[in-house]
C-alpha cells in the first residue's frame, strides 16, 4: 500500500475529524449530525476505495465516487436544509439532488463510464453546493446573532463547504480541460486537491466542535 | 513532495494565477460578508436592547395598569361612600316617619288596652269589641310602617352592597321614585332651606325591567343629586322659561317606553324592539357648551374641590353602556338640563 504525505494528511484529517464528528455526535445541532455521518460514510467510502485497489486488485476505483458523489450531495442538501430554516427551499434543493442523480446515470452512460472519474458530476455538485453556500452566508448575514461570528460552527461549516468547492471547479475543470486535449494535468493540482480535501473535513471538525460548545443560539428570525 | 520539475510548465503557471484569482476573489468575499455581517450585528443588539428595554417598559406598564386599576376600584368604593353619604339622611328621615307612626300607634294601642281593661272589669262587650277592632286596626298599621322601614333599610343595604352584576326584573318607576325621595331627603337635611318641585311623570305600561338593581339605582342618585345641586345653584335672578315668572327650581322625572324600530339600541342583549327612556330634567342654569364634551370624562366636575369626585357621571354612563343603554344629555345654558337615559327591555 503506497501512501504518500499527501494521502497521509487527508486520511488522518478525515479520520480525525469522523472521530471528533461522532464524539460530538450528542452534543450539536441537528445540521452537525448530519454532518458528522457524512464524514464517516466519506471514510467508509475511502476504505471501500482502498480496498478495491489493494484488496480486490481492481483497476481503479471510480465506481466508487459514481455513487458516492450523488449520495454525498444528499447530505450536503439535509445538512443545508437545516440551517437554511426556510420551506421553500426543500422543493427546490431536492429537485436539484435528484437532477444530480439523473445526470450522474446519463454521465456515466454516455460520457464518464464506471472505470472513469466522474468529473462532470463532480464539478456540477460543486457548482450547486457553491452557490448554495453563498445562500447560506446571506441567511446568516439576514440573521445575525449576538455571538461572536468566528465561534459559530455554521461559519465555519459554510465558508469550508464555499472554498473547497470553488476549488475543486478549478481542480476538476482543469483536470477536464486536460483531459479533453488528451493531455495529463500535473500531478500537483491533485495533490493540491488532498492537501484542500484535509483541510475541509478539519473545518467541518472545527465548525461540530464550535456547535458543541455553543449554547442554543438566538437568532434575529424576523417574527 | 513537490514535483519540483512539474513546476515549470505553463499549466501550472495557469492552475496558480486561477486559484490565486479564486483565492482573492473568495478572501475579499468572506471579508466583505464579514464586514456587512459586524453592521447587521450591531443593529440586531441595538434591536436587542431596545427590545429588552421595551420589555422592561412593557412590565412596568403592566404593574402601573394593574395599580391603577386598583386605585380605580378604591374610588369607585369611595363613590359609593360619597353616594351612601348623601342617602344617609334621605334614608334618615324616610325611617323617621314609619317610626313615628309605629311609635304613635304602639301608644295608642297602649291606651285603648287600658280602656279594654275597664271594659272587661265593667262587662261591656260591645266596648270590648270596638277596642279590639280598634287595636287591630292600629297593629295593622304598625305592622304597615313596620315594613315601609324595613323596605328602606333594605334598599339602602343594596345600595352599600357591591354590585352582583345580576340583572333582575325590577320596577323602574318604583326604583326612580325611592331615589328622588332619599336624594331629596338627604339634600333637606343638609339644607333646610333648599325646596324643589318634584314632579314625576311615569309611565305605568312599562312593567318590569331586566337591570342590576344597585346600578341603576346608583345611576338615579347621581343624576338626581346633581339636578338637585343645579336648581339649588342656579342664581336667584333665574327666571321661568316664560321669564315673567319668579324662579321656581324644578326638577322633573319622567319614564317613557318606547318602541323602536328593529336594530336599535340593547340589540345586544334584548331581542325585543322596547326601549325605556328616563329623563331627569331640571331647570337650572344648563350646562356650558364648552364642557359639554367633558361631564362624562372621569374626575370631570364643576363643584368646588371636596364637594365632588367627578366621578358621578362617568361611573353612570359605564353602567348605562353596560346595560346595552345609551345616557344622553340635553341642556340649554340659562334655562335647562336633561339626562336621558335609554335602556333596552
Amino acid at each position: 500500500m503506497n501512501f504518500d504525505f499527501y494521502d497521509i494528511f487527508y486520511y488522518s484529517c478525515l479520520l480525525i475529524s469522523a472521530a471528533i464528528g461522532l464524539a460530538c455526535l450528542n452534543k450539536v445541532e441537528r445540521g452537525f449530525k448530519w454532518l458528522a455521518i457524512l464524514m464517516v460514510l466519506t471514510v467508509v467510502s475511502e476504505l471501500i476505495a482502498k480496498y478495491l485497489v489493494y484488496g480486490l486488485e481492481k483497476q481503479d476505483n471510480n465506481i466508487v465516487y459514481h455513487f458516492f458523489t450523488p449520495v454525498e450531495y444528499a447530505f450536503y442538501v439535509i445538512i443545508f436544509l437545516q440551517f437554511l430554516e426556510d420551506k421553500k427551499w426543500h422543493w427546490r434543493l431536492w429537485l436539484s439532488a435528484i437532477a444530480l442523480f439523473l445526470f450522474e446515470i446519463l454521465n456515466t452512460m454516455y460520457i464518464q463510464p464506471l472505470n472513469v472519474t466522474s468529473t462532470n458530476v463532480i464539478i456540477a455538485e460543486s457548482v450547486l453546493l457553491v452557490f448554495l453556500s453563498l445562500v447560506l452566508f446571506l441567511k446568516i448575514r439576514e440573521t445575525p446573532s449576538q455571538r461572536i461570528l468566528l465561534r459559530e460552527g455554521v461559519f465555519w461549516f459554510n465558508s469550508a463547504v464555499l472554498c473547497y468547492y470553488a476549488f475543486s471547479i478549478l481542480v476538476w475543470g482543469f483536470h477536464n480541460m486536460k483531459v479533453y486535449n488528451l493531455d495529463n494535468a500535473p500531478q500537483i493540482i491533485y495533490d493540491i486537491n488532498m492537501i484542500l480535501s484535509g483541510l475541509l473535513y478539519l473545518s467541518f471538525s472545527i465548525a461540530i466542535v464550535f456547535n458543541a460548545l455553543s449554547k442554543p443560539l438566538m437568532r434575529n428570525t424576523h417574527d | 513532495m513537490i514535483n519540483l520539475a512539474s513546476l515549470n510548465s505553463s499549466d501550472v503557471i495557469v492552475f496558480t494565477l486561477a486559484g490565486m484569482l479564486i483565492i482573492i476573489l473568495l478572501f475579499g468575499f468572506i471579508m466583505y460578508f464579514l464586514f456587512t455581517y459586524r453592521h447587521k450585528q450591531r443593529d440586531f443588539n441595538l434591536l436587542q436592547i431596545q427590545k429588552d428595554e421595551i420589555g422592561t417598559q412593557k412590565q412596568l406598564l403592566e404593574k402601573t395598569l394593574i395599580d391603577l386599576k386598583s386605585a380605580q376600584a378604591q374610588l369607585i368604593q369611595s363613590e359609593k361612600l360619597a353616594s351612601l353619604g348623601q342617602l344617609t339622611a334621605g334614608i334618615a328621615h324616610e325611617i323617621q316617619n314609619p317610626l313615628n307612626f309605629v311609635n304613635n300607634f304602639s301608644e295608642v294601642n297602649k291606651e285603648l288596652i287600658d280602656e279594654m281593661q275597664v271594659a272587661i272589669d265593667t262587662g261591656n262587650i260591645s266596648d270590648i269589641k270596638a277596642i279590639s277592632n280598634d287595636i287591630k286596626e292600629n297593629q295593622e298599621k304598625i305592622n304597615q310602617h313596620g315594613k315601609r322601614a324595613d323596605a328602606i333599610v333594605k334598599g339602602m343595604l343594596q345600595h352599600s352592597r357591591t354590585s352582583t352584576g345580576v340583572y333582575e326584573p325590577t320596577d323602574i318607576n318604583a326604583l326612580a321614585d325611592e331615589f328622588l325621595r332619599l336624594a331629596y331627603h338627604g339634600l333637606r337635611a343638609k339644607d333646610k332651606s333648599f325646596n324643589v318641585i318634584m314632579k314625576t311623570d311615569f309611565d305605568k305600561s312599562i312593567g318590569k325591567v331586566n337591570i342590576i338593581p344597585q346600578d341603576i339605582g346608583r345611576v338615579f342618585l347621581n343624576l338626581i343629586t346633581n339636578a338637585f345641586y343645579a336648581v339649588s345653584s342656579a342664581p336667584s335672578t333665574s327666571k321661568s322659561p316664560k321669564g315673567d315668572l319668579p324662579y321656581v327650581p324644578t326638577v322633573s322625572i319622567t319614564t317613557k317606553l318606547i318602541k323602536s324600530p328593529l336594530g336599535d339600541l340593547g340589540a345586544k342583549r334584548s331581542t325585543g324592539t322596547e326601549t325605556v327612556e328616563i329623563s331627569i330634567r331640571d331647570n337650572g342654569s344648563g350646562i356650558p357648551k364648552d364642557i359639554l364634551d367633558k361631564i362624562f370624562q372621569p374626575f370631570f366636575t364643576t363643584k368646588p374641590t371636596g364637594q365632588g369626585t367627578g366621578l358621578g357621571l362617568s361611573l353612570s354612563y359605564d353602567i348605562i353602556k353596560a346595560h346595552g343603554g345609551e345616557l344622553k344629555v340635553e341642556t340649554k345654558e340659562g334655562e335647562y338640563a336633561e339626562f336621558i337615559i335609554t335602556l333596552p327591555v
